[in-house]
């Protein structure tokens, strides 16, 4: 079996760029473990279920499993609970001979921002990942340095990647001129394999083939990954086209996982390849059993797949990438907007020419919320015939008058003005440069006029020309390291902080979850992790740490004032949990925070406030640093509360003969 | 005079009386217990043969209510009362009132109560005795007197202010500086009010890196002294024990025949009877001991000199209350094993805050060479009005590193508390210290140690992570799906 592992972990990224290139024929990337389900199901995907596949990838000749990264990191931390570290530590243990991949924003990594440079080192340097698939949405080379520095330096594959769409501006000569870029950033074509991101599916077939044949001719010894989405319907011939001038990898996904969004089916893919004379690299016994598995699970995710079904070949024009339908539609649909969706595409179709750049993360995000934007508030403000106009008014505007602001009608003129008026805050930042150099130069003059009002003048001249990596400010690593802990009150773990370096509010989430949780996302199967046991004598079994547990439903009481019992039988033994529902009354206990806030040192009651000298304090009196203010009592031991400072007394939060736990507030004293 | 005894109110709750109940069942002899409110429901109450209710929550209404205590014991027909340790058991005036009701007094005389109970006398007596004691002033009424004391006699702080009634850590400060003085000062003798409804206040010097070591004495009415070795108790939080062990590392057999025979020179000298302890303070670089105090009754702790003599004490405090003669002579006691005891309170092992609530799970350790005593049973409260311990671990062995090794497997591997917080963490990382086992420490230990010691916490566990899992199924499955999800 292991003869069909022709790439694997420790190899150094020459020794890998060599075994591909002297492959007869393709290989396959499969992204079963992450763009399939970031395409069609929300990431929702589980390790629990994913982990099913390693064994078969372990032994089916993949050139690597893209497992990691994209909104997948995020999503993990926010609705799945799972840690990426978790993640990649259980798959290198299942698939210890398949080069774990991931998607990373060049300067954004897993976020959303630019992160300063010493942040991105920092991270990049953490996580154990073998092939690394750097993306730009401007395709801006230059910001691609940091992630590349540290990923070659650690002697793991670099694969820089071209954000690829159709439009009149992305011609063979632009590309190339990317390429030129990154093969001089990358010091040539030996250690890196360059990926196409094709991420909408847009490209037709010719173009697909005649793009990679021009690399090819300048960069003869270029290894190349196509990376194509299915929407368009026409994924399968492009790949063949790509394939016969000279692509080398293909990215693939099992097809009981394909869907509308995500990636060409890899049986179906192999089949095409095979009848065409070109030999693919696969163990094809293997790829037919993960597909397989995938049905043993795939049924828990239906939920999370896109109300929008089918494939759709408008998407060329609209080129909302697959990676953004799923997200976009769960929002749509959060915010009743569903029905607008086709005037959103249609807005989107025509944005795309007035603001270039490439529909990823996170210009799509840009391109989402601006559009969905103009068009909610044309319809809110003026229903079905608001959206109709302003749909005609930019369709006018491009097509008509070729975007010449001043040929337009001055009352047309002014509603293009108000046009990007409440547009988000990044799309401001990317017209300011602050995410990088856009693709073919800055938009329109009108477009500042429109998104910066009285102010655009000034904000032109803000504009930048550096990479936010040579801009943004480096950031205190232990300041933020001692931020965690401080909100968290221990110290945190290395992947702990990484997680917060990336998402702060997500990952303090995520750690108080994991806490209380322990290891429930990682050992539960997927319907119990999502609705529970249901009815007397479920239960689920598991292992923990090398040990059998099992956890039986003996009953759930009915909600009295705002709780319930479960009793359960943990390995045998009764136990009753009380679950407050979201009706629970809950007692406040206000906390001491702030500097001039005055805490119980530890849990007892409080047995006098003041002391034997002057009685009894109130609030307004002043108070001597180092005089006993109140005293608290717990199990026969007397713990005085001191004054910290000089100060007057706003508050007193306690009453006498309280019962106070640790923590808690007793008393505000202002500061003389 | 032989006596009788068919039936003990034990006057007590939580360990000390469930402990007393398990001799008096070897022996055949009925128990009745005594509860306030709050422990109507609590583990000593069951193991009595009948109880009586004595008062509400406050020690003072229920606990400590003398009239209340005597008026149970003729209803629930008990011949003799057993204080245990804590609350009444060293109060002459209670000790008194139970005789002058006809009852028999499980313990000392009251007279012995009464000089004992007064740190400044107890001092004199063994000054009189020839037992070596820390220089110090007593019957101090304010803090002008003790600046004084510490100029003539030439005394550096820190000094160390004790309530001349006190006991068991409550009512005794230690002092750093001149500006601690007076906030130590009016503390000591408000919490010695509270404690023993006695303000009076005595001052010593304080011996740095001290060690606490006592000697357990025995005593029948016939004059007859002996000692049952000694015990070292110097791992201590705020003046209290926590880790007990006998014997003590830090003698050797002259030193410890001297304190040993010290002590019973001076129980014999004030006419002790029953048990006892005589409480020294060790300067281990200059290998000298000081008398501390005397504990006119059965201690905490007493259960390892019963695991390394043999003997069972409370029988013994029962036999000798009846009148009978101590059985044994001082050649008799051969101690053979080491025994090394953990008091398991309900607190934060971080901080020491108490934590209160019941006890969800109890799982009790087993196995070899090991013995329990536990106030509470799984599903009991613990309530916020009394002392937090509420169970002891003792373990033994051939020698100390034995009873360590055990001590480890019962606290690491067999115990479970779920509910309240407890010291368990904490007492694993002491024993586990390089410090602790090899003997080097003194009442200090912990003070100095805590950040290390508190790192040493073991972070997980799958029992504990299963429970963490079995939560969340518990409230998926009452609550259906999350939105965050």
């Amino acid at each position: 079996m292991n003869n069909f592992i022709f790439v694997k972990p420790g190899m150094s990224p020459k020794e890998i760029v060599k075994a591909v290139r002297s492959l007869p024929g393709v290989c396959l990337t499969s992204v079963g473990m992450r763009d399939a389900g970031q395409s069609d199901f929300k990431n929702r995907h589980r390790i629990y279920d994913l982990k099913t596949l390693a064994p078969y990838y372990n032994n089916m000749g993949l050139f690597s499993a893209e497992c990691h990264g994209g909104a997948r990191w995020h999503v993990g931390v926010m609705n799945r609970r799972e840690s990426p570290f978790e993640e990649i530590s259980i798959l290198r243990e299942l698939m210890p001979d398949v080069l774990l991949q991931t998607l990373i924003r060049e300067t954004n990594l897993f976020g959303y921002r630019p992160y300063p440079k010493n942040v991105i080192e920092y991270v990049v340097s953490k996580v154990d990942i073998d092939v690394w698939r750097c993306f730009s949405f401007l395709n801006d080379v230059r910001n691609m340095r940091a992630v590349a520095e540290v990923v070659m330096k650690r002697g793991r594959l670099f694969e820089p990647t071209i954000s690829f769409t159709a439009a009149d501006w992305t011609t063979n000569d632009y590309y190339l001129g990317v390429v030129r870029e990154i093969v001089a950033l990358c010091a040539g074509t030996d250690e890196i394999i360059l990926c196409i991101k094709d991420m909408a599916g847009v490209g037709d077939i010719n173009r697909i083939g005649n793009l990679i044949d021009v690399i090819k001719q300048a960069y003869p010894e270029l290894v190349i990954n196509y990376h194509r989405h299915i929407t368009d319907g026409l994924a399968i011939p492009a790949f063949l086209s790509a394939a016969k001038a000279g692509a080398k990898i293909f990215d693939v996904e099992e097809d009981s996982l394909v869907r509308f969004y995500g990636h060409s089916p890899i049986l179906s893919v192999h089949a095409v390849f095979e009848e065409s004379g070109i030999p693919v690299y696969l163990n094809r016994t293997e790829a037919e059993a993960a597909v397989q598995k995938v049905r043993e699970w795939i049924g828990h995710y239906e939920w999370a797949e896109s109300p929008f079904k089918g494939l759709d070949h408008t998407v060329t024009l609209h080129k909302m990438p697959g990676g953004a339908f799923p997200s976009s539609f769960e929002q749509a649909d959060k915010g009743e907007f569903l029905h607008l969706m086709p005037a959103i595409l249609k807005v989107m179709a025509l944005y795309n020419r007035i603001v270039k750049y490439f529909d990823v993360t996170p210009g799509s995000q840009i391109t989402w919320v601006t559009c969905s934007g103009i068009i909610n508030r044309y319809a809110k403000e003026r229903g079905d015939a608001g959206v109709k106009h302003i749909i005609k008014l930019i369709t006018k505007f491009i097509e008509e008058k070729n975007q010449d602001f001043n040929s337009m009608e001055k009352d047309e003129q002014e509603e293009l003005l108000l046009l990007f008026r409440g547009a988000p805050g990044d799309f401001k930042n990317l017209l300011l440069g602050n995410y990088g150099r856009l693709p073919v130069g800055w938009a329109a003059e009108w477009v500042y006029r429109s998104a910066f009002s009285d102010e655009w003048e000034a904000k032109i001249k803000e504009r930048k020309e550096l990479s936010p990596l040579d801009l943004l400010k480096e950031d205190n690593i232990e300041k933020l390291r001692n931020d965690l802990t401080e909100n968290i009150g221990r110290k945190p773990a290395e992947e702990e902080f990484i997680l917060y370096l990336m998402h702060p509010k997500d990952a303090l989430e995520y750690i108080e979850f994991r806490d209380k949780y322990g290891e429930s996302p990682l050992v539960l199967p997927t319907d119990v992790w999502r609705e529970g046991l249901k009815k007397p004598g479920d239960k689920v079994d598991f292992e923990l740490w090398g040990k059998p547990y099992s956890i039986e439903l003996v009953s759930i009481g009915s909600e009295h004032e705002g709780l319930i019992h479960v009793v359960m039988r943990v390995n045998n033994k009764t136990r009753v949990y009380t679950v407050e529902t979201p009706r629970a009354k809950k007692i406040e206990v206000r906390l001491a925070k702030g500097a001039g806030d005055i805490g119980a040192p530890i849990n007892g009651s409080i047995w006098r406030i003041g002391n034997p000298e002057r009685g009894a304090l109130r609030a307004g009196d002043i108070v001597h640093k180092g005089e006993e203010i109140a005293n608290l009592e717990a199990m026969k031991m007397e713990n005085a509360i001191l004054a910290p400072f000089d100060g007057q007394i706003v508050e007193v939060c306690v009453k006498l003969n309280d019962t106070v736990r640790e923590g808690q507030l007793l008393f505000v004293i202002e500061k003389l | 005079m032989k006596r009788k005894i068919q039936k003990v109110l034990i006057a007590n709750r939580g360990v000390p009386a469930v402990r007393i109940m398990h001799t008096c069942m070897d022996r055949k002899i009925s128990t009745t217990a005594v509860y306030s409110a709050p422990d109507r429901l609590a583990h000593h109450v069951f193991m009595a043969d009948t109880a009586v209710h004595i008062g509400e929550a406050p020690p003072i209404e229920s606990y400590l209510n003398m009239d209340k205590m005597i008026a149970a014991a003729i209803k629930s027909k008990s011949d003799a009362i057993h204080p245990g340790w804590g609350f009444l058991a060293e109060n002459e005036k209670f000790a008194q009132m139970v005789i002058d009701a006809g009852l028999i007094w499980i313990g000392p005389s009251p007279e012995v109560i009464k000089m004992m109970g007064d740190k400044i006398k107890a001092k004199l007596l063994a000054q009189k005795a020839n037992v070596p004691t820390i220089t110090g002033i007593s019957d101090v009424t304010d803090i002008e007197q003790i600046k004084r004391w510490m100029k003539k006699e030439k005394v550096d702080f820190p000094i160390i202010i004790k309530a001349a009634a006190g006991g068991g850590g409550k009512g005794m400060i230690k002092v750093e500086n001149n500006e601690q003085l007076a906030q130590a000062f009016s503390q000591a003798r408000s919490e010695a009010k509270k404690a023993f409804g006695d303000e009076t206040i005595l001052v010593e010097k304080y011996i740095e890196r001290g060690r606490h070591i006592e000697v357990q004495i025995i005593a029948d009415e016939y004059g007859k002294v002996v000692h049952l070795f000694e015990r070292e108790c110097t791992i201590q939080r705020r003046n209290q024990k926590i880790i007990e062990e006998a014997p003590s590392p830090s003698l050797d057999d002259g030193l410890r025949q001297d304190i040993c025979f010290t002590a019973t020179r001076l129980m014999r000298e004030i006419g002790y009877t029953s048990a006892g302890t005589v409480e020294f303070i060790f300067d281990s670089s200059a290998r000298k001991f000081y008398f501390l105090e005397v504990n006119t009754r059965l201690q905490v702790e007493h259960g390892i000199t019963e695991l390394i003599t043999g003997l069972d004490i409370v029988g013994i405090m029962l036999d000798v209350a009846m009148g009978k003669k101590l059985p044994f002579k001082q050649s008799d006691i051969h101690p053979n094993r080491w025994a090394l005891e953990v008091r398991l309170n309900a607190e934060d092992p971080k901080n020491f805050s108490p934590s209160f609530g019941t006890i969800t799970r109890l799982q009790v350790p087993m196995g070899p060479n090991v013995r329990v005593a536990s106030g509470v049973y799984e599903g009991a409260d613990i309530p916020p009005y009394y002392d937090s311990l509420f169970m002891l671990l003792m373990t033994a062995g051939a020698n100390r590193e034995d009873a360590i090794r055990v001590m480890d497997r019962s606290i690491s591997r067999n115990l479970r508390v779920e509910g309240v917080k407890t010291l368990a963490p904490l007492l694993l990382s002491i024993i586990r210290h390089p410090a602790f086992i090899s003997g080097e420490f003194s009442t200090r230990f912990i003070e100095e140690h805590m950040d290390e010691l508190i790192s040493m916490f073991k972070e997980k566990n799958s029992e504990d992570e299963v429970l963490k899992i079995a939560r969340y199924v518990a409230e998926i499955s009452a609550l259906g799906q999350q939105k965050w999800m």
